[in-house]
């Protein structure tokens, strides 16, 4: 009697299993499956925006080697390089704003914290875009809009209104204990020295997920890199580069390459994202010792 | 927090620095530009040169060594016919459909000189970013050019462009698969094989109402008259391609379909535009073949297909600082001279009526299908401001069209709110 309740309960169990397996295995053929496509499109051989087969026919190199040699009308290696400085940079920046701002929400206490945070609320919560004439006619008073300026520009656009995106990390910091912080005050460490020396360390997590976003921002954005750039071809970023590739006088002959391009821009998200997700695993373990 | 403030002003100085950085090798760039005086004295002295900077935007084909290089080209072959003037070109890269969002976008910051979509005249002219021309070079427009071409630049009688190519859209057939008696009719084309219509793009789908005696803002120019896609007239057009799109012949070019159905055979004649001059020729080889617009059927009688024409012309900024150079600059570029050159490096075809007489231009299968589609089968592409609410109700009805929404029993109905979708201004 008991023995059969068992099996019942194993074999229930079983079965709620395999559901639950087919039913994720469904999704994640749906979910990657774009993802398998675009990087088959980009070996593909036969050119054109469409096939009739949905598997290409043949594979080839081709298309990748045409983006990065054929830069006579995109110069795609150009766009990439472009892209790559700015959003390394940026992401140095606006991690260092992020953290900062987290921190002083976090630990200090002023004045103005309590409406300054819901001031920066609201404030994020308005769309980035809503404001980019109004950004652009500002770069242009500077004298930012023209020439290599406009590296310049785009890396303050996307960095300097990243301090506002400081809620998550903040909640972050607010898990570790305050206690931590001020045993190290009473061997006389300074403010600065906590959040380096304590802080940080702690909260690797948290800054893995700050790099990863403040590098994806400039990386990805289409809006302000298309305001800012304008008719400087020489500026363009990849995202730019590849918006062109699908226009109706390109598309015919660089549908292929498009997809290449998608690929190749994952790849640099892919490396930053692997060298990091180390520090994901560490966090917390070790950090509070009785 | 006195260390962080210090910080923070280490940080600004540190962006600031950068920042002069740039600044020096921005002028390292501009002076690699600047091309070193050619005369060395002998010239120089009775005129002085006059020092002009001119900024030329432009599509980046012209801009491609592999494709002639015809902008920069031109533009110094302009400097040296032009002893006066000692100017220093800087280039943009701006595809004239981008020009009315890019150029007045920010007019004071753009091009001096430019080449635009005609249908781009009146954001153009409503952001003030583009310049009546009178005198010498609109004679010259008017005197080198068709008369639909001189309207497709002009706004209440004044020219705005010095027009350099035609832009429409027309048939490329494979000659196996369609006779030259075959393709003069749509309907018997479809009898005979497959033939792939991008009706699902706004810019082709008024070409079948059109046929059949609708108008666009009257000749194309009056806007209080606005669209007339109404009446018996319309709704035979839409009975007829609900047809059209049942025939398993008939495909919809959707995401390079068609194309893609040249290249493979499967698909007898699909419409575009120069643009796939060369990937079609590829596709087809000997098979090539490129002919104005067919005529279809309605109750019984023949009608001919119209497609919306434009052009692309060069335009001045009313906001630059040498409005004489600018001129002269893009009443050249738009020269026979240029066009030619245009022609023989990037088979864009000339509009100058002297050109088109010439032998070598005249019996090109792409210059007579484009131009005998300009001149028997299109319409001027209506680029009065009401114009803007046409494409998004057009895209909606032949949607509805092809997914089977708009049935014999309900196309009048349908047909009517199409129009009063495309007369809507909004208010």
């Amino acid at each position: 009697m008991k023995k059969q309740a068992t099996t019942s309960y194993k074999a229930k169990k079983r079965t709620v299993n395999i559901l639950v397996h087919v039913l994720l295995a469904v999704l994640a053929v749906i979910w990657v499956f774009p993802i398998a496509w675009v990087v088959m499109i980009s070996f593909r051989s036969e050119k054109g925006s469409y096939t009739s087969s949905f598997l290409p026919k043949s594979f080839t190199l081709d298309n990748y080697k045409k983006l990065f040699t054929d830069t006579t009308i995109l110069n795609f290696p150009k766009m990439f390089m472009n892209t790559l400085i700015i959003a390394i940079i940026v992401c140095i920046i606006s991690t260092l704003f992020v953290l900062a701002v987290s921190y002083c929400m976090s630990r200090l206490r002023f004045k103005m914290r309590k409406k300054y945070m819901n001031i920066a609320m609201i404030l994020g919560l308005f769309p980035g875009f809503m404001s980019m004439i109004a950004v652009y006619y500002i770069l242009k008073a500077v004298g930012l809009s023209e020439g290599s300026m406009i590296r310049v520009a785009l890396i303050m656009v996307y960095s300097a209104g990243s301090g506002l995106g400081f809620y998550i990390a903040k909640g972050f910091f607010d898990t570790i204990p305050k206690a931590l912080d001020e045993a190290a005050f009473l061997d006389g460490a300074t403010k600065f020295q906590v959040f380096t020396k304590v802080t940080i360390p702690l909260s690797k997590p948290i800054i893995v997920y700050t790099v990863l976003t403040s590098f994806l921002g400039p990386w990805l954005d289409f809006i302000f890199a298309k305001v800012i750039c304008r008719a400087n071809a020489d500026y363009y970023t990849v995202a730019i580069g590849l918006w062109r590739m699908l226009e109706k006088e390109y598309i015919d002959n660089w549908y292929t390459c498009f997809a290449a391009g998608a690929v190749c821009i994952s790849i640099p998200i892919a490396i930053l994202f692997i060298y990091m997700q180390r520090y994901y695993v560490e966090g917390l373990t070790g950090a509070v010792k009785g | 927090m006195r260390k962080g403030k210090k910080a923070l002003a280490l940080l600004m100085a540190a962006t600031m620095t950068m920042g002069l950085g740039a600044c020096g090798s921005k002028e390292n760039e501009g002076d690699k530009s600047t091309p070193t005086p050619a005369d060395s004295g002998n010239q120089g002295d009775s005129t002085e040169k006059k020092d002009v900077t001119l900024t030329v935007w432009g599509p980046s084909e012209d801009q491609n060594a592999e494709q002639g290089n015809w902008l920069p080209t031109m533009c110094e072959k302009f400097n040296e016919a032009h002893p006066e003037w000692n100017i220093t070109f800087k280039y943009g890269v701006c595809p004239e459909g981008d020009a009315g969002a890019m150029v007045s976008q920010d007019p004071t910051a753009s091009a001096d000189v430019y080449m635009f979509a005609n249908d781009q005249i009146m954001t153009l002219i409503n952001a003030n970013a583009i310049t009546k021309l009178g005198g010498e070079t609109a004679d010259y427009v008017k005197s080198t050019n068709s008369e639909a071409i001189v309207n497709s630049v002009s706004v209440d009688g004044s020219v705005y462009g010095v027009p350099f190519t035609t832009n429409t859209w027309f048939m490329y057939y494979n000659k196996s698969i369609f006779s030259e008696d075959d393709v003069k009719n749509l309907d018997t084309m479809v009898s005979k094989g497959k033939v792939a219509f991008p009706l699902s793009d706004s810019w082709y789908f008024a070409s079948f109402y059109v046929a059949n005696g609708c108008t666009l803002f009257e000749d194309g120019f009056n806007e209080a008259a606005g669209i007339d896609f109404a009446g018996d007239k319309a709704v035979a057009v839409t009975n007829y391609l609900i047809d059209l799109v049942a025939n398993p012949n008939f495909i919809n070019d959707a995401d390079g379909a068609g194309m893609a159905g040249l290249r493979d055979g499967s698909i007898g004649a699909i419409f575009s535009g120069s643009w796939n001059f060369n990937s079609v020729k590829e596709a087809l080889g000997d098979n090539f073949g490129a002919v104005e617009l067919p005529s279809i059927t309605i109750n019984g009688e023949a009608k001919q297909m119209k497609a919306f024409a434009g052009s692309k012309a060069i335009a001045v900024n009313p906001n630059c600082k040498d409005p004489q150079v600018a001129v002269a600059l893009a009443k050249y570029l738009g020269s026979p001279e240029a066009q030619q050159s245009h022609y023989t490096s990037r088979s864009v075809v000339p509009c100058n009526t002297e050109l088109l007489a010439q032998d070598s231009v005249k019996n090109d299968a792409l210059v007579i299908a484009q131009n005998n589609t300009f001149d028997n089968t299109s319409i001027i592409q209506p680029f009065v401001s009401a114009m803007n609410v046409y494409w998004d109700a057009a895209v909606n009805m032949a949607n509805g069209i092809i997914n089977g929404d708009v049935t014999h029993d309900n196309a009048a109905e349908m047909t009517d709110s199409m129009n009063a979708a495309m007369n809507n201004n909004g208010l």
